[in-house]
């Protein structure tokens, strides 16, 4: 008989940890502070170097996720204490109330097309808005809906309403046409505790604030975005149903630029690497180049880092069947055209050593990435840039400096996918060992020659 | 031309060790030259300076003109992402620059030795001590005769002559310049360069114009009183010391005093500044100083208070301490021209408005306009 393991974070390594462990039979608590399972993954439009779209194989992985009777999906949750250790973990979590019964909700919509409340969207990186009771996404998993309080008139009424009211419930539109009545105003936030062998951390990461570097003029500027806003501007399922235009006159940009690390490999603000944005801007490259054939793109970078296996080949192509430009050089600063909103790029073209200004309709920021905060609650230890800190980054990959708790995915350091994913498995043996409980016998000594040694 | 690559050379440690420590984090983005204000109209790239110098290529260091186009506002700095300090790196190739325009070595000892500096500041105040001791007039204690001290003659001759001397090692110095940064006059009609030596020179040497597009003004401001301040008291005590060392009674009214007082509250206010500034090391120009800076502004600091109490003990008639201040000022005053004027930091004075010409020769032999059209 096998223990439960905890999984907080419900992005692919969450994921993929939690359909592991599953599969070795043991039971699993997948946390998630968002109303749905897919994480960051699912705010990608399509996945470097082979350019698979993102849902198409997260999507499956997610559904499956719900067919495992041993995954328990503690969604709109958060961890608010770990105690114990390896083998015998008492957590606390808190889990939010979604105003919804999800046990009578069946995920139709009706609710949020009636809501009356807009609210920006998180999930598309507010370039849109969505209602106050809402579903996350269309392939959310779990489909259901749940109420933003913050926002919600009934809930949370701004005060002129409320006089207005005298007392009386506002609105409770969504209570009324829900026909599976599944509207329960009156939930309150519950404490769980549960008792579990292992933990997997796939907490996973943030994107670092472009307002931070005021050169770039990011949220001033209304033509620049961050690279995760551009995935959302690419995908079909985004704000702009995968049609790229500019914030600022909803025209189709004719060209685009790309900056590297804005935020990172800078002492100034992070001096480490987020490994993916190379080859993400060069995805980003060929799909603005896929949606407007006749775009020009360019990429501002200091050094190509195409290092995993099919990338470098990927960048070759972008270069020679897609045209994608590469300039190297730091662009210093973007002034904006006040007229047309269109953005003057400055940097040095250091294949000519001369300083440069270039007129660009849209720029995308390749921003870092930091770590989630995860401390506390976990008694974990950081690195000096905020990642969880690992046992033995080289032999022991997934190992936190606490017994029992594992960490994969981008809240160890910054990397892509596939290894996210391949972490997530190994954290999942590792668990599965202590909620197992597994002892093998070891042979205590080896003799090669048959006598004793 | 094969170009020899020694990464770590004895020359790149040689700009590490004039204050370029930042080089070896620089990774080569461009936002140094991308931010300089000057690249707007120079078409200049610092990031290949700092590359050559990573590099060790010395001779390509040697014939750029670019470290003087740098006139640090430290805005590449504050801008670089890796905080390699690109303004100091090009401080440290003007250091290292000075140190090879100069045909004696002795700017070399000055710069790379510590305490050389020191040394020759001590040596040579010894022999002005001596000079002027074994050539001093009578000493009247009645009344102030300063004149009768020094001997105008002598002082006058000394003052000429140190004068040429130094003025044709710092041409000399000068034409090594050209030399290594233009080579030759092939190719630009002679007229041409004069014309443009004309428009250029004299221009930048008495405005310091290009100081002007630095975001920090005060530090043009402070250069200009210090470049003023120095130009009077040259006018002062060299083609007019005849005027200015004589026995007569110092007259507030007199021109002369006027000037003499402007110069003087001119250097003590703009020394003042830069003494405060390298302390404070707040602004990014004065966050590193060299010894060499050190030695230039004490210097320049000490001369003007020993010359503002030769003047202030003469007006007020007191004898002794007037000829005592006045044989300190000549101790000073002496290292401080010697070494600085054509060995040391002095020098950029006469180096930045060259390199603009020099510049200039180079657009004329390949042909281009400044770069501003592009």
């Amino acid at each position: 008989m096998s223990k439960p393991v905890l999984v907080i974070g419900g992005g692919i390594a969450g994921i993929q940890a939690a359909l592991d462990l599953a599969e070795q039979g043991v039971e699993v608590y997948l946390v998630d502070k968002n109303p749905s399972i897919g994480g960051r993954m699912a705010q990608l439009d399509k996945t470097f170097p082979t350019l698979d779209c993102a849902s198409c194989i997260l999507t499956p992985k997610m559904a499956s996720v719900l067919r495992y009777k041993n995954i328990k999906l503690l969604m709109c949750s958060e961890v608010q204490e770990v105690k114990g250790s390896a083998g015998n973990f008492t957590c606390k979590i808190l889990k939010n109330p979604t105003y919804v019964d999800w046990d009578k909700c069946t995920g139709c919509g009706t609710c949020s097309d009636k809501c009356p409340q807009k609210v920006p969207d998180e999930f598309n990186l507010n370039l849109t808005t969505r209602k106050a009771i809402y579903i996350m996404f269309p392939q959310a998993v779990p489909r259901k809906a749940v109420i933003d309080a913050m926002h919600c008139l009934r809930l949370n009424p701004p005060p002129d309403l409320k006089e207005k009211a005298k007392g009386r419930p506002l609105c409770g539109v969504c209570e009324r046409i829900c026909p599976a009545k599944a509207i329960d105003f009156t939930q309150i936030p519950k404490v769980i505790e549960l008792n579990v062998a292992a933990i997997i951390v796939t907490t996973g990461i943030e994107l670092y604030d472009p307002r931070k570097i005021p050169e770039y003029g990011y949220g001033k500027f209304q033509n620049v975005y961050t690279h995760l806003e551009f995935e959302r501007l690419v995908s079909a399922t985004g704000p702009t149903n995968g049609h790229i235009i500019r914030r600022s006159d909803n025209k189709t940009p004719k060209k685009i630029a790309w900056i590297q690390c804005v935020g990172s490999r800078d002492v100034r603000f992070n001096h480490y690497c987020s490994t993916f944005c190379c080859m993400a801007a060069t995805k980003q490259a060929i799909l603005a180049k896929e949606h407007i054939p006749d775009v020009e793109t360019t990429i501002f970078y200091m050094d190509i880092r195409a290092f995993g296996k099919g990338f470098h080949e990927f960048y070759k192509r972008a270069m020679d069947e897609f045209g994608v430009k590469y300039v190297r050089g730091k662009v210093v600063k973007i002034n904006e055209d006040p007229k047309t909103k269109n953005l003057i790029l400055t940097y040095e073209d250091t294949s000519v050593s001369y300083v440069k200004k270039d007129v660009f309709d849209m720029v995308v920021l390749s921003v870092a990435i930091r770590p989630n905060r995860v401390v506390p609650p976990l008694p974990l230890e950081l690195d000096d840039d905020g990642f969880i800190k690992l046992k033995d980054p080289f032999l022991d990959p997934v190992s936190t400096t606490v017994d029992g708790i594992f960490v994969a995915g981008v809240a160890a350091g910054a990397k892509d996918i596939p290894d996210s994913v391949s972490e997530a498995s190994a954290a999942a043996m590792r668990a599965a060992l202590i909620a197992k409980g597994i002892e093998v016998p070891l042979m205590t000594a080896i003799s090669f020659r048959g006598g004793k040694p | 031309m094969a170009l020899i690559v020694i990464p770590r050379s004895r020359f790149s440690d040689e700009i590490i060790k004039l204050g370029g420590t930042g080089l070896i984090k620089c990774y080569q983005c461009g936002s140094c030259t991308a931010t300089c204000p000057m690249s707007e109209e120079y078409n200049i790239s610092f990031r290949k300076t700092i590359k050559y110098i990573q590099l060790g290529l010395q001779d390509e260091v040697l014939t750029d003109l670019t470290p003087w186009l740098c006139y640090y506002c430290g805005e590449c700095s504050e801008s670089c992402p890796r905080q390699a300090d690109p303004g100091e790196v090009m401080m440290a190739t003007r250091r290292y620059l000075i140190t090879k325009y100069d045909f004696t070595g002795l700017s070399r000892l000055m710069y790379l030795k510590r305490f050389g500096w020191l040394v020759a500041v001590f040596l040579l105040g010894g022999i002005a001590f001596l000079i002027s001791w074994l050539l001093k007039g009578p000493i009247v204690l009645e009344r102030t005769e300063l004149g009768t001290f020094a001997p105008v003659d002598i002082v006058d001759t000394a003052g000429i002559a140190v004068f040429i001397i130094l003025a044709s090692i710092l041409l000399v110095n000068i034409y090594r310049m050209f030399r290594f940064t233009v080579g030759s006059l092939k190719g630009i009609p002679l007229t041409k360069a004069f014309i443009e030596f004309v428009k250029i020179v004299p221009l930048h040497f008495l405005t310091q114009l290009r100081l002007a597009k630095c975001s920090f003004r005060r530090y043009w401001y402070i250069h200009l009183m210090i470049f003023y301040g120095y130009a009077l008291a040259f006018i002062l005590f060299v083609p007019l010391l005849r005027l200015t060392l004589s026995n007569k009674p110092f007259l507030l009214v007199d021109p002369l005093s006027i000037a003499g007082i402007l110069s003087t509250i001119l250097l003590i206010i703009g020394a003042a500044f830069m003494i405060k500034g390298r302390l404070e090391r707040k602004t990014q120009v004065w966050k590193y100083s060299h010894h060499t800076d050190w030695m230039f502004i004490t210097l320049l600091f000490l001369v003007t208070i020993t010359g503002l109490l030769t003047g202030v003990f003469r007006t007020l008639n007191y004898p002794l301490p007037t000829y005592i201040t006045f044989i300190l000022h000549i101790v000073l005053v002496t290292p401080f021209l010697v070494l600085e004027v054509p060995f040391a930091k002095w020098s950029h004075l006469a180096y930045r408005p060259f390199a603009l010409y020099f510049y200039r020769l180079n657009q004329l032999k390949e042909g281009t306009q400044l770069s501003s059209k592009r």
